[in-house]
């Protein structure tokens, strides 16, 4: 496989990126705001008369072109996060609280009915389980067809060669876009379910988990899939997965999520080789890799807490090697530092902040920390 | 340490049913090569890790080796013993409690509605191991409590659904632990779980290896998780052993391409600088149908470096020293540092394999 060489990060503007959709921008859309914009998200789910907190404050950001990856351990509500943000929430699901901006437009305000304009149009999806995800009994071809014909007005003919070029894009041949879901095997069903996710030529594709029941060649085979199609259609991704290994080449920034809550964000580099969160450390290391040795990963003893009575103060409390008394009264608040990392541990008190210079950012770290 | 496992020639093909019309037309019956003419040994309290994609066969070796598929040819050995052909025999019964088998989904071998206690205790009840119940509760307390669910007695009495996926597969571990095996067969043992969950459970069956002498045979499609558990690694490529050797071997210095392709795919600690590129191999197409194996090499079709006579000649396994073989005709020339990941198109390039963490290991390894 000849591979050009990517080019630096966000080479375009994001107006030159923006100027590459085939659709215009919604109506109500801000040429100037940034793409996506999470503030202070608070997604509940009704269990009798209580509310399960499922995700509680969640905030972040996405611009264009760049790839977001989102991390934790299942049930930390990073799929519940995405799927607010194109509004599939099962029906006990209920968002209530903070907002989803695209564009500068608040998708939680809207209608079921004005959602449709958004949904698969400008934040488009790639489940995880492939298999489930398609119709069985529907070629592929007429299955990526169907939101082309209905959600663009497109006559059936042309949605049909549209759905037969988009599955040629994603490495599915012509002459096999009018097989059925179970005629193709795991790698080719999770091209064609990222085909059906670039129909509408959406600004954003949010992929849950969309490597994760697959081979390591196939995973590898999807993620450089899709790095090459948001350099080329100046796409903007959202990675979801429990595999922190599988963002390391894929994002430009990553999230973690622990019990609902941000843990940490920043670059994708510092994540990896300056993790400040106790939890954000734990996930890095335990994950087995083939460059260490082999018998040193770490464990992350106990369990996430529930959420229908999460503890009070930091949610990681009960299982951090760190807990400090503050820990289990006091929510820590989110500390920003100068290499782009916002973290929320009382580890780092907001009065520190004034102290942390670009020189002196290495030694702050946890691992430094537990030396001193 | 004397040899617990021995499996020479296995082949296990499922023949394809003909339709009338293929009959008609005298077109020769055809079958699915799953396991395609292996070798293997286990010396006692080794784990040997089985690696490989889907439809390579490391499951349907693992299925022959407790007996529940039965293999076309080939024989195996257990501690000395034939038990190729025990199937309707007593013996067959004594041999299932010293080999275990551990399933991938915990959540489809629990019964749902069986309790823990319950799980647990049919394997003992159905092998009539253990003289009273008192002493088979006793037994079943200790399993529970050797696969990390202590204590046992708050776990007997809970439904499946009570725990969570890392719970259940110590449940399961503690079903197989029960009736005292020597061999276990853990097919893809933690490949349901959260990565953060996986290294618990791979720690678990480390120690259980030591305290209670356990042999495992680890299947898994992911390179990176036999190297966290496994002393020796064979790659599987579509029914037949690509490599295998000492796991840090296979690892360093790999002397197959396939293996040095799954080695650079592996996930890194490093991300790449910002505006370069990981160099990895990332192997075109997939894995060819096994009722259609590719003449000569069965890896020709998606080898970076075929050439003339991969396309004509099956390599076998050269043994290459140190315990390991390849079966590739350039094994022999891949002598450098970095085996024959040094030869692939994306190796050349200056980061060498996968990262400057992989380069280090490859030198150090060479020292």
């Amino acid at each position: 496989m000849t591979e050009q060489p990517i080019p630096a990060m966000l080479p375009l503007s994001p107006a030159d990126i923006r100027g590459r959709r085939q659709w215009p921008l919604p109506k109500l859309a801000d040429p100037n705001a940034p793409l996506l914009e999470v503030r202070d998200l608070k997604t509940h789910f009704r269990l009798g008369r209580a509310w399960v907190r499922a995700v509680d404050g969640v905030s972040f950001g996405l611009a264009d072109g760049e790839a977001l990856g989102i991390a934790g351990e299942s049930a930390c509500g990073k799929t519940t996060t995405a799927l607010s943000m194109v509004q599939l929430l099962p029906g006990n699901g209920k968002i209530r609280g903070g907002s989803v901006e695209l564009f500068g437009i608040d998708l939680v305000q809207k209608s079921e009915r004005a959602m449709q304009r958004y949904r698969w149009r400008e934040i488009s999806m790639v489940f995880q389980g492939a298999m489930n995800a398609l119709n069985p009994v529907i070629r592929v071809r007429d299955q990526i067809a169907e939101p082309i014909q209905y959600r663009l007005d497109q006559p059936e003919g042309a949605a049909r060669q549209r759905a037969i070029d988009l599955l040629d894009m994603v490495g599915i041949p012509r002459k096999r876009a009018d097989a059925y879901p179970h005629e193709l095997s795991g790698g080719m069903r999770q091209r064609a379910m990222i085909a059906m996710a670039l129909a509408c030529d959406p600004a954003i594709v949010i992929g849950d988990e969309p490597t994760t029941a697959l081979d390591v060649m196939v995973q590898a085979q999807i993620l450089d899939l899709l790095e090459r199609l948001r350099r080329d259609l100046g796409l903007s991704l959202i990675l979801i997965t429990h595999d922190l290994s599988v963002l390391a080449e894929t994002c430009d920034r990553v999230l973690v999520m622990y019990a609902g809550r941000v843990a940490e964000e920043g670059p994708v580099r510092r994540i990896f080789t300056a993790p400040r969160h106790p939890y954000t450390r734990k996930l890095v290391g335990s994950f087995p890799n083939l460059h260490t040795d082999r018998r040193s990963l770490a464990v992350i003893q106990g369990q996430p807490p529930d959420l229908l009575t999460p503890p009070p103060g930091c949610r990681f409390a009960p299982r951090c090697d760190f807990a400090m008394p503050v820990c289990t009264e006091v929510v820590p608040p989110e500390v920003r530092f100068s290499d782009g990392v916002r973290v929320a541990c009382h580890l780092f008190p907001t009065s520190d902040i004034a102290t942390v210079g670009g020189s002196t950012l290495e030694g702050s770290t946890l691992g430094d920390m537990t030396q001193r | 340490m004397s040899e617990l496992l021995r499996v020479s020639g296995l082949q296990v093909h499922f023949p394809i049913r003909r339709a009338l019309g293929d009959v008609v037309r005298g077109r020769a019956a055809s079958a699915v090569r799953a396991v395609d003419g292996i070798d293997l040994s286990i010396q006692e309290g080794e784990v040997l890790a089985l690696v490989g994609e889907s439809g390579s066969g490391k499951t349907t070796t693992g299925r022959v080796i407790v007996k529940l598929t039965r293999q076309t040819a080939g024989r195996v050995t257990f501690d000395g013993q034939d038990v190729t052909d025990l199937w309707g025999t007593r013996r067959l019964r004594a041999y299932r409690r010293r080999v275990q088998l551990i399933f991938q989904d915990p959540y489809e071998t629990l019964d749902p509605k069986q309790t823990i206690h319950d799980f647990v205790a049919e394997p003992l009840e159905v092998n009539h191991i253990g003289r009273s119940a008192a002493e088979r509760e006793v037994m079943i307390a200790s399993a529970l409590e050797a696969a990390g669910l202590r204590p046992a007695a708050s776990y007997a009495s809970r439904h499946p659904h009570e725990l969570s996926g890392g719970q259940r597969q110590r449940v399961v571990i503690a079903g197989a632990l029960a009736v005292g095996p020597e061999l276990v067969v853990a097919d893809e043992p933690v490949s349901m779980l959260d990565v953060s969950i996986r290294t618990e459970l791979l720690r678990l069956m480390l120690d259980l290896r030591k305290e209670r002498h356990l042999t495992y045979l680890f299947i898994t499609h992911d390179l990176s998780i036999a190297w966290v558990i496994a002393d020796r690694i064979a790659v599987m490529y579509l029914g037949k052993i690509m490599e295998i050797g000492p796991a840090n071997r296979v690892i360093s210095v790999p002397r197959h391409p396939y293996t040095a392709a799954l080695v650079s795919v592996a996930p890194s600690p490093e991300p790449p600088a910002p505006g370069e590129r990981a160099k990895r191999t990332i192997l075109v197409g997939e894995t060819p149908d096994a009722s259609a194996i590719p003449a000569g090499c069965r890896f020709n079709t998606r080898c970076p470096l075929v050439f003339d006579r991969c396309r004509v000649e099956e390599p076998p396994l050269i043994d290459l020293g140190d315990g390991q073989s390849a079966a590739c005709w350039l094994a022999e020339q891949a002598t450098s540092t970095g085996g024959i990941a040094d030869m692939l198109p994306n190796a050349r390039r200056p980061l060498g394999l996968a990262s400057p963490a992989a380069q280090r290991l490859a030198s150090q390894a060479a020292l």
